[in-house]
């Protein structure tokens, strides 16, 4: 068995990313170097040939995904998994918790002029922000930071392919001093 | 924006719906109007965000109270304008509008930063991953309900409360709380393996115990703290102990 063949099989047989590390676990043949050598060349293979799919890099692994050009094939089939998009209000949450994490719920809606708890609970539950640690100041209050599911939602290879603050059209001179007992104060695990 | 003045409030409403809130609203006003942000006419600003919120009760308490909140912040920012921006010894005041300016701002920058994220997320929605949807079921053909009028009379007398005149409808605090109810079922369950729903609700002579020993069961059955059986329509309905589960009801209403 040749190691792009494992490194192969591995991915055709996820439905989420795995690291380079998670797949060289699989044999002993495989570093992690030899599993990059190996996607690198499936990439390549897939081109030449014209797959409908490919393997994307995000949320720090690969993944096997088909190519946006056949969407219009999948949108409307029943049994392909869609994954739901996100309310403007719950990318407005997420948006203040990916540049200001670890962030509490006070600065989030402070930011907004909203409350804001149901946003959160529902991005909670759907794995994209998690509690990191807890802030300085009266009752601890809980502070979120970005998953790994996050980065798999959006498509990033990690927190570094967030758009650039400076490329927005309205550049804050500093960021806003951290006000309301939410200085951060991580003391979990921070987000992937 | 078009600001209308002759309209009435419903179609505000409607509108304020749009709005993520007081502060999306009133960079909406600026915006429109291309209103240098570093130096907002407040007097006028104010008038169009009140006459803009005109009716903002309908939209409910938690809503409403954002946008008054705004409101009041505005007006108190129209005011002090009026005074003198210099202290007795000569020395400068911060404008008034300073901090407005800046929480705008920082609005605005994580509103463009949600739209960036937005991009990437309908450009990742059009790569599939792998995996498999089970087709929705055929909806099962409905049961057809069978009884006389006399078994649906004996049901809901059964339920408590004889007839009388209607009573008149009034909105009134909740008089029996669920979570009563919970421990009720929850302390029955741990003395017996399983009750008849009737015999919970027989001491109770208003109807509401009815009703909220109901809700407290499906409750508990959502929970897996217990399952419900009845055979078949309008016969005694079961509450059954579920096995392995320790009934708990510490965390009751969440």
């Amino acid at each position: 068995m040749r190691p792009t063949q494992i490194v192969e099989a591995l991915l055709f047989a996820s439905d989420a990313p795995l690291t380079a590390a998670d797949i060289a676990a699989a044999d002993d043949s495989l570093d992690e170097a030899a599993v990059e050598a190996a996607i690198h060349e499936l990439r390549q293979a897939y081109e030449a040939e014209g797959r409908a799919f490919q393997i994307y890099e995000m949320a720090g692994g690969f993944q096997i995904l088909t190519r946006p050009e056949f969407a219009p094939y999948l949108e409307r089939f029943d049994t392909v998994v869609h994954t739901a998009r996100l309310s403007p209000a719950a990318l407005e949450v997420l948006a203040i918790i990916a540049y200001r994490q670890p962030i509490g719920r006070a600065e989030i809606e402070e930011i907004r002029g909203v409350a804001s708890s149901g946003v959160l609970r529902t991005l909670q539950e759907r794995e994209l922000i998690t509690p990191v640690g807890r802030g300085e100041g009266l009752g601890r209050p809980v502070l979120y930071g970005t998953t790994t599911k996050f980065l798999e939602h959006f498509g990033f290879r990690s927190l570094e392919d967030l758009p650039r603050p400076e490329e927005l059209p309205v550049i804050l001179r500093e960021p806003a001093p951290a006000t309301r007992g939410g200085k951060a104060e991580p003391d979990g695990a921070g987000p992937a | 924006m078009e600001l209308r003045h002759d309209t009435d409030d419903a179609a505000f409403v409607v509108e304020l719906e749009r709005f993520h809130g007081p502060l999306h609203l009133l960079l909406h006003l600026i915006r429109e109007q291309d209103i240098d942000i570093f130096d907002i006419p407040i007097a006028k600003i104010t008038e169009q965000f009140l006459r803009a919120i005109a009716g903002v009760e309908a939209l409910g308490l938690d809503r409403a109270g954002e946008f008054l909140e705004m409101a009041a912040l505005l007006v108190r920012i129209k005011a002090q304008m009026l005074m003198p921006r210099r202290t007795e010894e000569g020395e400068e005041l911060e404008d008034p509008r300073a901090e407005l300016v800046r929480r705008l701002l920082e609005y605005e920058h994580f509103r463009e930063a949600a739209q960036r994220l937005e991009l990437a997320e309908l450009e990742r929605l059009r790569h599939y991953p792998r995996g498999y949807v089970p087709p929705r079921p055929e909806p099962k053909r409905e049961v057809e309900l069978e009884l006389t009028w006399e078994e649906l009379w004996a049901a809901a007398l059964g339920i408590g409360e004889r007839g009388g005149p209607p009573p008149e409808h009034r909105v009134t605090p909740r008089l029996v709380p669920i979570e009563e109810k919970i421990e009720l079922i929850v302390n029955t369950l741990r003395r017996v393996a399983r009750i008849e729903f009737r015999s919970l609700i027989a001491p109770f002579k208003d109807r509401m115990h009815g009703v909220v020993t109901f809700m407290a069961s499906l409750e508990l059955a959502k929970r897996r703290a217990l399952a419900i059986r009845q055979s078949e329509p309008f016969a005694p309905i079961w509450l059954y102990r579920r096995n392995g589960n320790a009934v708990d009801a510490t965390d009751a209403d969440r």
